[in-house]
């Protein structure tokens, strides 16, 4: 035992001799504060709720994702470490930081204990503070990856069909779900709306001897479900997008190895944007994106043109 | 009528030492803390009554709540729209996770800064640690389970930095996870250690931590160090 443990056990004898008693005096304080605390949390239950979103839909490559609050920094973080680095800042600082603090009492052994008696640790714990303080608010404030879109609620409510009649058991969409039935991305682009809302009601009527069952619904799920398929579809471009494309776009976007780089790749668009977005994006870039670099397309090209190029791109990367 | 009090008392006291626990944990003297500085001694305690403000309001939404795919969304939403209060109830327990977290990094600033870790409250500090570890995975497996748009892709974010650990990230995403993909099993796992997992290791800590308190006493405010020859 250290000389000065001996010291500290007979001067903390005296100064808990000396003290007051835990009930009333501390309890009071620690009351106050958790009526105090729930209150607080009370009004903000009260005022905001607690939220809830449209439901998890693992194929939608659109959505923004972003953590709790008190995780942002990690996030952030991983931005300062480029590709293989992110391990660095997403694993091995925050374990090494919590090594560290679980170690602290067996690193940090001497008598001192007012802050200004351990100017190094008192000024790491400054410096982690700020660190991370800065790190939440640089990530409260950077801009969402993908721009926000507003969704057709019918798609929405054709996809919640979609998912309560357990369509993916047989279906598949981008190569999720079950493999008796057709994947729906691939087929389901060709058909008019009038053809798939009859194929809903019975499918026999239109493909004689389908083994689909007959699904018994409403006919606004009818016409939700029919929106949705279109919006999967790959819808059928004509050979006349891919040439507008290298005429008014590849300057400055590439497609496979053919186009300019001033721009953002295309190769895999599909992948990351809808047909609707696409549709923005080239009719007015700056709706989406108010710095965009890249011109309006809406009066230089027709509604039916931007339609087919839209199309096309869509159909990149799915 | 007044002495059936008093036996029924001491019957009880008998019996299970009450009053020598009563003795031991309230009228346990505490070393005096001056000035606004007292009120930090506050944020141990703030702490544990949000957890309990957490057991509470979890308890009652594990009534409601249904941990798969097809139903989960659907049973949060039945909380908000049917149950009596539930949308109250909810927020209650989504606030208290983010004030847990701020509270216990409070008092943990608390102590770092005043130097309490030190001898001979070492082994409080370390359980301590632990315990914050154990809120940020509270908050983590919690955030999935209204399995909205929110919830699900926050946690791909999630457990694909998981996978980047060195050597072990893969197996551990892929425990998390419960398959390759984030999806149908990996639901049921988050609550299940959400639920039941945690809270007890929570409980676990917890205990030991509190009996650490007690059995040290609560730490002096700190006095600058005196250099030698200096009068006390």
């Amino acid at each position: 035992m250290s000389p000065w443990h001996e010291e500290y056990r007979r001067r903390y004898a005296r100064l808990k001799g000396a003290g007051k008693s835990f009930f009333p005096h501390a309890v009071f304080k620690d009351a106050l504060v958790a009526f105090l605390i729930f209150a607080a949390l009370s009004l903000l239950a009260w005022k905001f709720g607690a939220g809830l979103e449209s439901l998890a839909d693992p194929t939608d490559a659109t959505y923004n994702p972003r953590p709790e609050w008190y995780f942002l920094f990690l996030f952030q973080a991983l931005k300062a470490f480029p590709g293989s680095l992110e391990s660095v800042a997403a694993v091995v600082l925050p374990g090494a930081a919590v090594l560290g603090l679980l170690l602290l009492p067996l690193i940090d052994r001497g008598p001192e204990r007012h802050p200004f008696d351990r100017p190094l640790l008192t000024g790491l714990g400054i410096l982690g503070l700020i660190v991370v303080g800065s790190l939440t608010v640089a990530g409260l404030r950077s801009p969402l990856v993908n721009p926000i879109e507003e969704k057709d609620p019918l798609v929405a409510a054709g996809r919640r069909v979609y998912q309560d009649m357990n369509c993916a058991y047989c279906h598949k969409i981008r190569g999720k779900g079950g493999v008796v039935g057709p994947e729906l991305d691939k087929v389901v682009g060709g058909e008019s709306v009038e053809w798939l809302e009859k194929h809903f009601r019975d499918p026999k009527s239109v493909v004689p001897g389908s083994a689909m069952p007959q699904l018994h619904l409403l006919d606004d799920e009818i016409a939700a479900l029919a929106a949705y398929m279109k919006s999967i579809g790959d819808e059928p471009f004509t050979k006349e997008a891919p040439r507008l494309f290298s005429e008014h776009c590849a300057a400055c976007h590439k497609i496979g190895r053919e186009g300019g780089e001033s721009g953002p790749d295309l190769s895999l668009i599909g992948s990351a944007r809808d047909k609707a977005a696409l549709k923005r994006a080239i009719a007015d870039p700056t709706s989406l994106n108010p710095a965009a670099a890249m011109p309006a397309f809406k009066d230089q090209l027709t509604d039916v043109q931007i339609e087919d190029l839209a199309r096309y791109l869509s159909s990149l990367g799915r | 009528m007044k002495n059936a009090l008093i036996l029924a008392r001491d019957w009880i006291v008998e019996r299970t030492g009450f009053d020598r626990v009563w003795e031991v944990l309230f009228e346990r003297h505490v070393p005096e803390a001056k000035g606004p500085a007292a009120w930090l001694y506050t944020l141990g305690s703030a702490s544990l009554f949000v957890f309990l403000v957490q057991v509470v309001t979890g308890s009652l939404l594990a009534m409601n709540y249904v941990p798969s795919p097809d139903h989960a969304y659907d049973s949060v939403r039945f909380i908000g729209e049917k149950v009596l209060c539930g949308s109250f109830i909810r927020g209650l327990h989504h606030w208290g996770a983010s004030f847990m977290v701020v509270l216990v990094v409070a008092h943990m600033l608390r102590i770092y800064f005043m130097g309490s870790y030190k001898y001979p409250r070492e082994g409080t500090w370390m359980v301590g640690v632990v315990l914050l570890l154990l809120v940020v995975g509270l908050g983590f497996t919690g955030y999935l389970l209204p399995w909205d748009q929110k919830a699900y892709w926050a946690t791909a974010v999630g457990t694909n930095i998981a996978e980047q650990t060195p050597f072990i990230g893969p197996l551990v995403a892929k425990v998390l996870k419960g398959s390759s993909e984030l999806g149908a099993a990996t639901l049921p796992r988050f609550y299940a250690l959400h639920v039941l997992v945690l809270p007890a290791a929570m409980l676990l800590g917890l205990g030991v931590h509190l009996f650490l308190v007690v059995w040290h006493g609560i730490s002096e405010p700190p006095e600058r160090a005196r250099r030698p020859g200096e009068a006390p």
